[in-house]
């Protein structure tokens, strides 16, 4: 379908839109330079880059695919088991903090606002804690973030902090408890990286916790409830975009899903079965609907309507 | 007029009586109870319903590592089936109407071989549970799970096909709307399309919470469920937020599962009820 793209720019939009690069390719790697043409063909302004691993993925490659393609590049964490920011062992907090200050580095050298990601925790560890150990668990937490905190903010990036569901964390399930922890850090360049599925399990009321967050949201991802293209599903669209705009939100939002294809992907996030005819099809269809929904006075006649 | 149960795995290690009571209280017809027989005096169960003037309305299966219909280990496979019969013989003590069935152990989620022989292996599991529920006249109703609980039937639509392939009167589907409201695009339009194989209903709301706690819009749910004719029970089945549900329940730390959620769950669908015209 043909999108009219000069009249989809007469109005600026307030956000740069983006794609994850968990919907091309896993681990994502040097290797993968095909990853910006097409990202940009399709008409996107960012890549987001998860840095899986860091060995295969050079600060050298990102900038010169950025700048041949044109695009900004977001980067964003991956948190295994070996990258806990709040392990009760100080080495393995400290093997956390190298990594997210390796991807501090390489925001700096792509020039990413931000790193961002659910960086207080080994993703899947959903333990329970007595009040006590939760609570070492949450200052263990602050501390190794608010020293890469003051690392990025020497170096002009921001850190944003992604709640996740109660099924991937047991320590920042909503915003408000991802505010508790942003108090406890202490540092005007740590935020929030909201993400529509999994706020769709765990927020009361998706627009009240966007708007209890307010500036503090740095980051945006938008995913369907079932991790399928955004607007084909039951996440309350109107309200989260009304939200947005009530805080005055100018950042990226990224469309981020997973490759069900990839088994370590699979089963990090449960993810069995295809949520999209195909990968392809979200990344076009996803950017369709964020355009629509976030420049509506300039849609051409005849697109599809989206279910909200 | 929906009949109402409310699940008592929330209540954690409380003594059933007290749970009994308090269902009762709040203007439940039914009590939906754990399947682990074992642990339970069927007995003494009988007689705290028949104190409290309600019935006895499903039996909730927990597949675990032990008894997991589709494990690699024959031993296993063959544990959680004498497991299931094991709760159809409860159910039929206590007069209940449903059992519950979901062919992972909770929280798997990835396969131990291929899903084709998986899926064969439930199915097989799942004829020879029917059959020994029709001689008891229970129902056996196949539950979807969120992916993060099971990868073999998440969705309403795996659980409707799994039942035709079955091909058995007394099993049919379950929809529970918090792994739904995970899986589903649009929950109303997939209880239609379960239609009349619809056999028992746990709503919760998208946190899990009792209904109204979240953000789940339960009127063109409550909507559909009327439509399609549906007269089994409507039940509760509300857990905390938390990956490991089972520690918080002994822990005694979910208060507001107890009278809270329990009055304010039954009183929000027969508002709806209400509102909707079907009483």
């Amino acid at each position: 379908m043909a999108v009219s793209a000069p009249q989809v720019e007469t109005i600026p939009r307030r956000n740069a839109l983006g794609l994850s690069t968990f919907v091309l390719a896993s681990p994502f790697t040097d290797s993968d330079a095909i990853a910006f043409e097409y990202v940009r063909t399709l008409g996107y302004d960012v890549i987001e880059v998860c840095v899986e691993d860091p060995a295969l993925l050079s600060a050298a490659f990102l900038q010169e695919q950025a700048a041949a393609s044109g695009l900004a590049v977001g980067i964003c964490g991956a948190f295994g088991p070996d990258r806990d920011l709040s392990h009760e062992d100080e080495f393995r907090r400290r093997s956390g903090i190298d990594y997210v200050k390796h991807c501090v580095d390489l925001a700096e050298a792509v020039g990413s606002p931000h790193v961002a990601g659910p960086m207080y925790s080994a993703t899947g560890k959903t333990r329970m804690l007595t009040p006590t150990q939760r609570s070492d668990q949450r200052q263990w937490a602050a501390e190794s973030i608010r020293e890469v905190a003051d690392y990025a903010g020497e170096r002009g990036v921001a850190l944003a902090i992604e709640p996740l569901n109660r099924f991937e964390t047991d320590l920042v399930n909503t915003t408000e408890q991802a505010l508790e922890l942003l108090s406890l850090i202490g540092r005007d360049n740590v935020g929030l990286l909201i993400d529509t599925f999994h706020m769709n399990i765990e927020e009361k009321s998706i627009g009240d916790a966007i708007q209890l967050a307010g500036d503090r949201v740095f980051h945006v991802q938008v995913s369907e409830n079932d991790r399928g293209t955004p607007g084909t599903g039951h996440v309350p669209w109107n309200e989260f975009f009304a939200a947005l705009t009530a805080i005055d939100y100018r950042g990226q939002i990224v469309v981020e899903s997973f490759l069900p294809t990839v088994v370590e992907i699979a089963r990090a996030v449960s993810l069995w079965r295809p949520v999209a005819p195909s990968m392809e099809v979200l990344a076009e269809d996803g950017l369709l609907f964020l355009q629509q929904r976030l420049s509506p006075e300039v849609v051409p006649s005849g697109l599809p309507t989206t279910a909200t | 007029m929906f009949r109402y149960t409310y699940n008592t795995l929330v209540y954690g290690h409380e003594p059933i009586a007290t749970g009994i009571e308090r269902i009762a209280r709040f203007g439940y017809q039914g009590v939906e109870l754990v399947g682990e027989p074992a642990d339970n005096d069927a007995d003494q169960i009988a007689a705290a319903l028949k104190d409290n003037g309600v019935v006895a309305s499903s039996i909730i299966s927990i597949f675990t590592p032990e008894r997991d219909i589709v494990s690699s280990t024959p031993e296993i496979r063959r544990a959680a089936i004498d497991y299931l019969k094991g709760n159809i013989d409860y159910a039929a003590k206590l007069g209940a109407d449903v059992v519950t069935f979901t062919p992972t152990a909770c929280m798997k989620i990835s396969p131990e071989v291929e899903l084709a022989q998986e899926w064969e292996w439930a199915v097989v599991a799942a004829r020879e549970a029917a059959r020994y529920a029709a001689d008891h006249d229970v129902t056996i109703a196949v539950e979807p799970w969120n992916r993060y609980e099971t990868y073999l039937i998440n969705r309403i639509s795996q659980a409707a096909a799994f039942v035709d392939e079955v091909e058995l009167p007394n099993i049919g589907v379950m929809a529970d709307t918090f792994h739904m409201s995970v899986e589903e695009r649009d929950i109303a339009e997939e209880i239609r399309r379960v239609g009349s194989r619809l056999v028992h209903v746990h709503l919760a709301d998208s946190n899990r919470a009792a209904p109204g706690f979240g953000h789940t819009d339960f009127k063109p749910i409550v909507q559909a469920i009327a439509d399609v004719g549906y007269q089994g029970w409507v039940s509760y089945e509300l857990l905390p937020a938390a990956g490991d549900v089972w520690s918080v329940l002994s822990g005694g730390d979910a208060p507001e599962f107890l009278d809270p959620y329990t009055e304010a769950a039954i009183t929000h669908t027969r508002n709806l009820e209400r509102e909707l015209g079907l009483v």
